[in-house]
Parts: C-alpha cells; structure tokens; sequence
C-alpha cells in the first residue's frame, strides 16, 4: 500500500467520519434539534494545527481558523471574516495610476469573536502578513507575503493591503489561509507555540483536545458569528472529532464498525468495500488536480508539431481512466472544468489511431525494419519518465506506452524516485514525462508553460501564448481574464506543449444521516464550510 | 558478577554505536527523495521557499556536514527538531514510547507465559499428535502476516460481534483503564502471535537437547518426577539459547511495532517511524534507529551476563 502524505496528495486520502464512537451509539433525547457528533478519520497525522505550517491541507484547521475568503464548492471565493469579496466593480480593488501595484480594501465583518471571547479586528490582519513574513517562521507557505508592501488599519474594521505588483491571485494567498489572534501570539515563537496544538481561530469549532497520533476533538463554538438562513444559531453539530487512522483497510473496517462515518476520499481500490456499506453513501467530488504528458522540446522530433499531434490523436483517455478504476475523469484543457475559467470549446484532438499514422506517413517518418519511424537519423523512440512507485502512475504509463506502440512509436521506462524526479521535471531531463499538478482555488499557469517559467522543463517557449499567460495573470477584470484564459487554452490545445489527460475525483463516503454536506474541490479541504452540517 | 567485564563491554559500545549512526546516517540520505519531496506537486511553492526551508534545517549542507552537525548536537544531548512537526525530537519519541512499551511489554508477557510451557510441552512429548499440532500451529503463527490477521480480528470482534473498538489507543473522553485494556487486546494479541511460535520453538530445541544429557537420565534413575525433573534439573540450561533470542526481542520493542501500530492506529514509536520515513524526517528518523541500536547494543550485552548467571561455567574475564 502507498502512503501519500503530501500537502497535495493527501488531498487524495483524506478521509472524514461522521460517527458517534461504537460505544456512545444512541443520541441524546434532545436529538430533534439538529446537532450531533460527526467523527471524522483522516489517514494522516496531524502535524500541527497551524495552518500556515502544516505540511498538509488543513482539514481539521479548516473547522476552526477562518481567512478573510473562502473558496466555495465551484472554486470560487465568498466572504467569510470579509463582508464582501474586493473586486474592481464595488472599489475593493484600486489600481494604480502607472498600473503596476494595486490596493486591495476589506471591509471586515463586525462581531467576530475569537474562541477565547476577545473581539477580531483588523490589527490581527495585519499582525498575520508580519507573522507570515518572518523568516524566523518555519513555514510551508508564504504565498502572497512578499508581494505585500504595506498595510493600513485605518479602523478596526478596515484593512488597506498595498501590493507592489498586480496579484489577480491574491485571494489564494494569505489571508484566505486563515488569521492569527494578534492579542495571543504577538512576541511569541511561532514554531514553538502551544497555538501549533490548539489554535484559537474565529471559526464554528473551537480545539478542545489534541493528542498527537490520536486524534483532535473540536466542540461547537457557541459566540460563532455565522447564522443560518432560518436565523438559526450556527454550527448545528455539537462536536467535529478528526481521528488519525493511517492504515487505509482498518479505516473501512471503522466505517463498517460505525467508529467513522464519513471519509472524504476513498482509496479507488476500496471503493467497491465501501458501497457495500449499509448507511454509508458515496459521493464524487472533483479535484482540482490534472494528469498531463508534457513533452521536451530539446528532441528535435518533439519539437515538430506533427508528432506531438500523433501522440495526442493515439491515446484514448477512457482506457487510462479504466487503468485507474475508472474513477479519473477526461479532460482536454489543464483548467480543469469546475474553473469558472475553463472554456468548453477548447480544441480537441480526437482519439483515432489512423488519423495519428497518417499524421506521421505524410511528415516523413517512415518505419524502420523494427517497427519504429525514424527520420534524418532520428529514430521515434522515447525515454518516458512517471514518479517510480506510484501505481496509477505506472499504470498509465504502461497504456500509454502500449497506445504509442501502434503508431510506431517507442517509450522505454525511464522512472525515478522523489529528488530525482523533481529535478528531472523542472530540468528536462525526460523525452516524456507523466505526472500531476494539484493547484489553490485559482492557479497561476505561466510557471508550466511560460517561457522561463518555473516548473517549464520542457524548454517551450510560444511568445503568443506568455503573451495570453500574462494577460491572464495581471488582469483584474474578470471578463477580460475569462477571454484571456480562452484564449491560452486554445493556444494550449493547438500547439501541445503537453497533453492534458485526467482529472482525479474525490471518492467521499459518508453516513447518510450527515446533512447539508457540500464537497469542496479546494486546497481549503471540504471542511471550509463546516457551520451548516447536522445530524439528522 | 564481574563489573569490570560489563564496563569494558559499554565502553566496546561507543564506536560500535557511533560506526552504526555513520551508517544510518548514510542510508537515509541514499534513501531516494528527502524532507522537501512533498512540495513536488505544488507549483505555488517556489525554488526560492524551498531553499528557504532547506536552510532553516541545514538541509542545504554536504551530507558529511550535516553529519558532523548532528553527531556534535547529539554528544551534548541535543536530538535535533522534527521537519515534520517543527517540535524537539526527543520530546516527540518521548511521547510514543509509553503506548509503545504498554503494548510490546503486554505483548511479550503474554509470549513468555504461553511461550515457555508450549515449548516444553512440545519437548517432553517429542514426536506426539500434540507436539506435531503445536509445531503445525507455531509454523502458522510465524507465517501469518500481521495485517492480515488483524483485519479478520477486527472484522470478528469489532464489525461483527461489536466487543471490542477495531483500532485506537482509547475512547476520546474514556481512558479507564478497562477502556484501555478493551483498545489493547487484539493489537498486543496479534503482536505476540509470531513471538510465541519462534520462542517455543527455540525452548522446544533447547530443552531437547538437555533432555538427551547423562545427568537427565541420571536423575531419572534417582527416581525424580518427570515434572521434577523438567523444572528443576533440564529447564535452567534449556533456557541458555532462547536468551539471546528474548533479550535481543525485548530490546526490539522499544523501536515499535511499524505494522501492528499501524493497522491498529497505535500512537506508538513504530507508527512514529511510519510517519517519519515517508516524510523523509532526518532527525526523527536518526533519533529513532539510533534509541533502537542503543536498545540493541545494551539487550546483548545484558543476555551475555545472563548466560554466566544460568551457566556457571561460562566465565567472562
């Protein structure tokens, strides 16, 4: 069995419970309120409760520190501790005279209390960008910290963030992760503080308990500020327990036993077990994270557009889902489609063997005496790199290698572990290379495909689409952003630097008695949004 | 007692520890991937954070640097922070060896009870339907794959019977000591399952070829008991081989049981291990083998003065 526990994979393997424990079965006679325990299983072990240290994605953080903004179920930001989302129509968003910084206002939300009573206000804002920024802080992000210059509170309320560039992703950054308590942490070590266990936040549930490699027991907040709909005092649920459970098949046999009733993603190879589970339904939520073959423009026949479009048109996507269960979903653009900024008709090369030999025949790359097309001397014949040891990633490559066989063309496995695969992937040191990129609510793409970027092994470089990219990424308005992104993904699908291939699904397996429960595709895990569950 | 024989032996340890946490060290680092491997899927975080971390925990530094850094801290009694949750390393083994010595040291208890009388069942009725059911069973025992047989166990006891919580060290809000004792039955169960099987056979052998001895049969002449003369004249030098074997397994349960632990969810040292290795958490992971070589190193030197307390004719000088 895998252990993925990255930040990112473990996106994948999160599992969430909603259960009373066995031995604490029946509900309380005032169970027509709605309330009740949810016990959720994570695979994981929490690090530390802080958001901006921890080396996963916050699932039981997410319950209990609250940011600015929040991503909802499409991806896309609402105010939470904000009262409205800063944009350009409603003055949130100030551009600069020479067009090269940009002021974002909030407007905070009045009666917010800290779990500990103390009220929330912008100084804790503020206090957060200084705290983040540190360099004496050990964090795993800092994302959006450097590029700001400044912060006014002009009053307890307000919170002016002067940005020394345009950040359209500023809302994927820091203060969406969460907010510290400035009145608790101020002039204490970040990395050694008892907030890293039990964080006080302004969310629906407080930490009351946190026993490493156990588990951490959340209780309702009862000051929360939220109230549903109806008026009603949120959070519904009394309690949120995550308990750390690491071991995949003892966490069905907990969902079987009724000690966790919710997981938030099965493993695609228990999915069977656990729709035999009475009580217990699955849900599909997406992920918004891409399987792509990307090429290395450094191969003189990669880099002829012919070839590349054969490799597109010889493999069929339904076989690679199948491989993997049948649960990875086809995708022809890297915006994957719960983006608001995918665009439908993105071009798409159609599966057809025939088509892809007929591409190659009239490009001039004749079959040599083993099979293999060869041209000037340079035979079709590919070292195709995957991370070593990673099944469903193997596997796919084994359908793609079969798929290229039939149009004549050679990938021979060239795998590599950790380290070593990174530093291929950002150095090109693949012909064909197959992996994954899971990315925040609204991702930047100029560091795959932009010439120069960061994550562009691949030695591309199209001056129309940087040109696309960087429209995209320092355009505040969002119609001209939604044409800009149209416009990369169709330069994207007609020049194939890379071929977008699958999109993972969340396979969540809940209790049925949990309601108002919403998946969410985000790095801010499905607990962004706890205050309207109940059991019922 | 010769003391002076078990401090030369201590004083033996010191490069022989200090060669084992050369080598450690060195396959850890050789392992492939590190400590920054799981930001390798996340295009947010750029070269210039991740150098940033590297240099936080000297992670930039020639392997042989940070070697010698880690080897000078540890000298004075300092084991380093974890990468992975950013705290003291000692603080956090501290904190998982209580589960892990209530669940080994059951666990070995309940071998050297059951161990012990199999294994000279089994010799004394050498060759009976009941030794070769034992010896059967023994094999089993020690083939058997853990996780395999904790999943049936849980499935019996927890799914379909509901007696006993399938995984966990105790209730949240529970913690009793019958609480406890329900959470810790079957991991310490299928934990000593493979220690029983191995250590009845080393007894079984052991008191086999005691049994075959002149002053056995000499005993019998005498008109002893057999029970007598199992007990009091066979089981004492039957015993000498099964030492090593014990002392060095009790040692072993300070490093934790990796599988059990984590089928069980066991907040123990070996679950810790787990987590550390697939983090790439160098500290965690060099504190963690060296506390087991430590414990090694000692259970051998300990089953040596053993020997000379059961045999009075071995003699260290």
């Amino acid at each position: 069995m895998t252990f993925e526990l990255t930040r990112r994979a473990a996106l994948q393997a999160i599992l969430a419970g909603t259960a009373t424990l066995a031995t604490m079965h029946a509900f309380p006679a005032f169970a027509q309120q709605k309330g009740g325990t949810l016990t959720v299983g994570l695979t994981y072990e929490i690090d530390t409760m802080n958001v901006y240290s921890t080396g996963f994605l916050g699932d039981a953080q997410a319950a209990v520190v609250e940011g600015l903004l929040a991503p909802d179920q499409h991806a896309k930001y609402v105010p939470v501790l904000a009262t409205e989302v800063p944009t350009i129509e409603n003055g949130g968003i100030v551009v600069a005279a020479d067009g090269k910084t940009m002021t974002v206002t909030y407007k905070l939300r009045p009666g917010v209390k800290w779990h500990d009573g103390k009220p929330f206000t912008s100084a804790d804002v503020k206090y957060t960008w200084e705290a983040v920024k540190d360099p004496a802080f050990k964090a795993e992000s800092k994302d959006g910290s450097a590029e700001v210059a400044s912060i006014e509170t002009p009053d307890d309320l307000t919170v002016v963030v002067h940005y020394n560039s345009i950040l359209p992703t500023f809302a994927s950054t820091l203060f969406t992760f969460g907010i510290f308590p400035k009145h608790l942490l101020e002039g204490t070590d970040l990395n050694t503080s008892s907030y890293n266990e039990t964080p006080v936040g302004t969310g629906p549930f407080k930490v009351t308990e946190f026993v490493r490699g156990q588990y951490v027991v959340t209780e309702r907040f009862d000051d929360y500020w939220a109230k549903s709909e109806k008026g009603d005092a949120l959070p519904y649920l009394d309690k949120i327990i995550f308990k750390m459970i690491p071991d995949t098949n003892t966490l069905i046999t907990q969902l079987k036993s009724g000690e966790v009733n919710l997981v938030v993603s099965t493993p695609y190879s228990q999915a069977k077990q656990v729709e035999g589970i009475s009580g217990i339904e699955m849900v599909k939520g997406p992920l918004l994270s891409w399987q792509h073959l990307d090429f290395n423009f450094k191969r003189p026949s990669l880099a002829d557009i012919n070839v590349r479009k054969a490799i597109a048109a010889a493999i069929d996507r339904t076989v690679l889902s199948k491989a993997q269960g049948g649960f990875p979903e086809p995708i022809k653009s890297p915006v994957v489609p719960v983006f608001e900024f995918y665009d439908p008709n993105t071009p798409e090369i159609a599966y057809n063997v025939a088509a892809a030999n007929k591409i190659l025949d009239e490009a001039g790359y004749a079959p040599g005496s083993d099979g293999v097309r060869e041209k000037n001397g340079e035979r079709l014949s590919y070292a195709f790199m995957v991370q070593a040891g990673r099944a469903d990633d193997e596997l796919a490559q084994q359908v793609i290698i079969a798929q290229l066989k039939a149009i004549g063309i050679e990938a021979v496995a060239n795998n590599q572990t950790g380290v070593a695969y990174r530093e291929a992937r950002y150095k090109g040191g693949y012909d064909l290379i197959y992996g994954r990129w899971i990315t925040s609510a609204d991702p930047v793409y100029s560091v795959f495909w932009g010439t120069g970027g960061a994550n562009n092994g691949q030695s591309y470089s199209n001056p129309a689409l940087d040109a696309a990219l960087s429209k995209f990424e320092t355009t505040l308005d969002p119609a001209a952003r939604k044409q800009a992104a149209a416009e990369f993904q169709k330069i994207l699908a007609e020049d194939l630097p890379s071929i977008p291939l699958t999109t993972n699904v969340a396979l969540i397996a809940k209790t049925a008695a949990l309601k108002n429960f919403v998946p969410n595709p985000t790095n801010m895990t499905n607990f962004v949004h706890t205050a309207e569950w109940y059991m019922g | 007692m010769n003391f002076g024989y078990i401090l030369r032996r201590l004083l033996g340890a010191i490069p022989l520890l200090l060669g084992i946490s050369l080598i450690l060290f060195a396959i850890v680092h050789l392992a492939p991937g590190g400590p920054l491997d799981m930001y390798a899927e996340n295009p947010a975080v750029s070269k210039e954070a991740l150098q940033q971390i590297a240099v936080a925990y000297g992670l930039d530094k020639p392997a042989p640097v940070q070697y010698v850094m880690w080897l000078k801290s540890m000298l004075v009694g300092d084991w380093g922070y974890s990468i992975r949750t950013g705290r003291p390393v000692l603080t956090e083994i501290v904190l998982r060896l209580g589960p892990t010595l209530e669940l080994g040291g059951l666990a070995l208890l309940i071998s050297l009870l059951l161990a012990v009388p199999l294994g000279i069942i089994s010799a004394a009725r050498r060759g009976s339907k009941l030794d070769s059911g034992l010896t059967m069973l023994s094999f089993a025992g020690i083939s058997t794959p853990v996780f395999w047989l904790a999943l049936l166990l849980q499935l019996l006891f927890s799914v379909q019977l509901g007696w006993l919580p399938s995984a966990g060290y105790k209730s949240i809000g529970d913690g009793s000591f019958l609480d406890r004792l329900a959470h810790i039955i079957m991991p310490a169960t299928v934990l000593s399952l493979a220690t029983i099987a191995s250590w009845s056979r080393f007894i079984r052998s052991g008191m086999i070829d005691v049994l075959n001895q002149d002053y056995i049969r000499t005993a019998y002449a005498k008109g002893r008991s057999e029970r007598g003369v199992i007990i009091l004249h066979a089981l004492r030098n039957a015993m000498i081989p099964a030492v090593t074997v014990i002392a060095v397994d009790f040692a072993t349960v300070i490093s934790g049981a990796v599988i059990t632990e984590t089928v069980f969810a066991w907040p123990g040292i070996g679950r810790l291990f787990m987590e550390s290795m697939d983090g790439r958490d160098y500290p965690m992971l060099m504190g963690l083998m060296m506390m087991g070589s430590v414990g090694i190193v000692v259970a051998n030197i300990i089953a040596d003065v053993t020997y000379a307390a059961l045999d009075p004719r071995i003699r260290y000088g």
